[in-house]
């Protein structure tokens, strides 16, 4: 084994932001006493991303406290690095003991979204690691996939020897106990897989035939949680302590994966959360703390726990942030120790017929709520909006520029005339699967185009109120790929080879290459972005997500029928998802 | 009021110094030092830092000063035992007030891995590239003066608001030697005050000013 860390030392200094790379960061434990088996955690976007990815801490964690096991992490390399790797023959490394990635025993990829499969491709290069599962040989790691994207793990199945479906709490550990174990008494690459195969939200793509079930953490009270997070070297996308209140949701939004995906609904206790949330900020000395969750309004123990943190967090200055509050919820004193910077919203629909159709229970009233955080300080409101909705129309496109002008009435009425400023931004719709809409067609590239430009000249003639929305070619992409089978993994690789990479930032972004490498398959955008039919085989019917497809084709019809669904908190509206443990609002 | 002084090595040598403004409050709370906080809008702790150090080099000679009603020993003990890897704090001063360091630096010594010659820096003009332009300066000014340092080139260079970046002068170093170094082989030993018109070891100044215990 060569030792690459004192020849990787002598680039770091000519990269962009070394501190991405060299590690030595807080709470990293130690790693000098030898490991039966150990995981690189690789995660395919930058190290400012994805030191904020919530998944991998917890992952690391676990398999670091089990004795005779570790875990490493790896980033993807920004390019400047990736070159001078190239030219200097430095294999990709881990960042703790900057061990090479593929003399690991088992390399897992966190896939957080849709536009990071090159990326996955680009690590695996630097890395020496063959990209096919079949074309690995026996001393090549077991490579593992697993984050959000496992909802339907078609596109990219071909490129791993293994994809954890669902959450992987308990799922990476005893898999990685297996093949360590495996490895040990010889075992050959195809035995190892078999061993794995059986385990609870393993999908192991070259053993056909198979159900799929999602893995769930069932406990999720007492489940593993990150009591020494890791403190990044340099400033992260959500650089502070982040604490999980509950998964699921109870809402329902019909476009919403995460929602579906998550469940059933899993509430912590007030205390779990008080302690959870304290070691994480003795351990790090975090100023900031976040209570996250997919509503976190919704949290029955929400006003118990901030009382229980707010003495310790007011007597050291460290403010407590509340993200995906919902309008009908915001109270002033919620967020009354936090600034008063910006407070953000998503109506999702500019119209109360649309946001009943998606099921967003957010109404006119509500958003008239509004006007209490301008009593309370607040000058500055973040929009979040969707467009391309299933049944959307101009109409609905307008109702967007209608709340702006309402809100800003509002703002005259408590504030003055001058001051309020509002930021709208609005993404296209793709559809998802695990969701009531994963039939549903994606508009296609023209028209996502005049729709963006209809409102950006309704929003243009309302001061104060700036506009931002997402790349079109972006959002056709993600969609093709959101919903794409077996055949796309050939169009990745092609892209890969061609230059695409890092797809999620705009400046790097080459929509040409994606139309060629999609072109020389001999595929279109629009076979994957059309609408399905209801008795269509979807790529993604062989995982067991808990819900029910008839609970999702019920949804879809009062999708179209205009009729929202209760809240899960007002009665089980009967998903299905119960049976994978118990819904604890319930 | 305490001042620290710390060392700033091996992987901490990659963390910039604005991001290092985060991490020390971050150490500071995770050793419990309590830290007077501003008024205002934005309430922040009352810490102030030493001028920023290159980054990628190492340094022996960093100083903090901490706005808190701590003892001196105790502050230092707590800052260590909650300090990443690379950062230490080796001396620690009581104080009755801010002794301003970030604005009375001037001056830093440099070792370079180089062996110690001597050499003539009154016409040196270095040339970097900054914001993606190549820009060229003379800054045979900010060069204070060398020294042999057991055997290795030591060198003074302006510190603060006259600064020279220690890294800009290793080209003209290459060429003189003809061998090659990077920046993170330089190493700053100690920094610098004015006073009556010489140089004073920050050192010596916290001495100076330091509350008897």
């Amino acid at each position: 084994m060569t030792d690459f860390a004192g020849q990787f030392e002598k680039i770091l200094p000519e990269v962009e932001k070394p501190g991405r790379y060299s590690g030595g960061e807080w709470n990293v434990p130690d790693m000098t006493s030898p490991a039966r088996g150990d995981m690189c955690f690789c995660f395919p976007d930058l190290y400012e991303i994805g030191m904020s990815n919530l998944g991998v801490q917890i992952l690391y964690e676990t398999i670091n406290n089990a004795e005779g096991f570790r875990a490493e992490r790896c980033f993807a390399p920004a390019l400047d690095l990736a070159a001078k790797l190239r030219e200097e023959h430095i294999p990709l490394l881990s960042i703790e003991t900057k061990k090479p990635i593929a003399e690991f025993t088992v390399v897992g990829f966190s896939i957080g979204f849709e536009l990071l499969y090159t990326n996955v491709l680009y690590m695996m290069d630097l890395a020496g690691i063959p990209f096919r599962s079949a074309d690995r040989r026996e001393q090549d790691p077991i490579v593992i996939a697993g984050g959000p994207c496992s909802v339907n793990p078609s596109p990219f199945a071909p490129f791993f020897d293994a994809v954890v479906c669902g959450e992987g709490e308990f799922v990476d550990l005893e898999l990685l106990r297996r093949v360590t174990k495996a490895r040990e008494e010889g075992k050959r690459r195809a035995e190892i897989l078999k061993d794995i195969a059986d385990i609870e939200g393993v999908y192991v793509p070259s053993i056909k035939d198979r159900k799929v079930t999602k893995a769930v953490v069932r406990d999720f009270e007492n489940a593993p949680y990150i009591s020494r997070p890791l403190v990044p070297n340099i400033e992260s996308v959500h650089d502070r302590a982040t604490l999980e209140l509950y998964r699921g949701c109870a809402s329902g939004c019909r476009f919403c994966q995460a929602g579906f995906w998550y469940r059933p609904i899993r509430e912590r206790s007030a205390d779990r959360c008080r302690d959870l949330a304290l070691d994480m900020l003795k351990s790090t000395g975090f100023g900031e703390l976040s209570l996250c969750s997919l509503s976190t309004s919704d949290y029955t123990g929400l006003e118990e726990l901030e009382q229980k943190l707010r003495p310790y967090c007011r007597e050291r200055g460290i403010t407590m942030a509340l993200p995906s509050l919902r309008i009908s919820s915001f109270k002033p004193d919620m967020a009354k120790d936090s600034r008063k910077s910006s407070l953000t919203f998503a109506p999702e629909a500019g119209t109360q017929r649309l946001r009943n159709v998606i099921n967003k229970n957010v109404s006119e009233e509500e958003i008239d709520k509004i006007a209490v955080a301008f009593e309370a300080g607040y000058d500055s409101i973040k929009l979040y909006f969707m467009m391309g909705l299933p049944t959307e129309t101009d109409e609905d496109i307008a109702g967007i520029a209608e709340i702006c002008k309402r809100l800003k009435k509002l703002y005259w009425e408590k504030r003055g005339r001058r001051g309020l400023n509002i930021s709208v931004s609005c993404a296209v719709f793709i559809p998802k699967p695990c969701t009531p809409f994963q039939w549903e067609k994606q508009i296609d590239l023209d028209e996502m185009k005049r729709r963006q430009l209809y409102l950006r000249g309704l929003l243009k003639e309302i001061k104060g109120v700036s506009f931002s929305w997402h790349g079109a070619e972006t959002s056709v992409l993600e969609a093709a790929l959101a919903r794409g089978d077996e055949r796309l993994a050939d169009v990745i690789e092609d892209a890969y080879r061609a230059g695409a990479c890092f797809d999620g930032w705009s400046e790097h972004f080459k929509w040409d290459v994606w139309q060629a490498a999609f072109e020389g398959r001999g595929l279109t955008f629009e076979q994957f972005t059309r609408e399905r039919g209801i008795d269509e085989d979807l790529p993604w019917d062989f995982i067991d997500m808990g819900v029910d497809k008839k609970y999702f084709l019920k949804e879809r019809e009062r999708a179209y029928e205009g009729v929202v669904t209760r809240s899960c908190r007002e009665g089980c509206n009967g998903c299905g998802a119960l049976k994978m443990g118990r819904c604890t609002i319930l | 009021m305490i001042a620290l002084k710390y060392s700033k090595c091996e992987e901490a040598r990659f963390i910039s110094h604005i991001d290092l403004l985060r991490h020390i409050s971050r150490i500071l709370l995770r050793a419990d030092i309590p830290v007077r906080r501003s008024n205002g809008f934005n309430p922040h702790a009352l810490v102030y830092f030493s001028p920023p150090l290159c980054l990628g080099a190492t340094s022996f000679a960093e100083y903090l000063t901490i706005d808190t009603p701590m003892a001196a020993d105790e502050t230092m003990q707590k800052f260590n035992a909650a300090a990443q890897k690379g950062i230490r704090a080796v001396k620690a001063y009581q104080l009755d007030k801010n002794p301003n360091l970030q604005a009375r630096i001037v001056a830093a010594d440099y070792i370079y891995p180089y062996p110690f010659r001597d050499i003539d820096f009154s016409h040196t003009v270095i040339s970097y590239t900054k914001k993606g332009e190549e820009v060229s300066e003379d800054a045979s000014a900010k060069i204070l003066g060398i020294q042999n340092a057991d055997g290795a080139l030591c060198v003074r260079l302006a510190t603060g608001g006259v600064n020279l970046r220690p890294d800009r002068l290793l080209k003209t170093l290459e060429e003189e030697y003809g061998e090659s170094a990077s920046v993170t082989d330089i190493v700053k030993v100690r920094q610098f005050a004015l006073e009556d018109g010489e140089y004073a070891d920050v050192d010596r100044l916290l001495d100076k000013l330091a509350l008897l215990p």
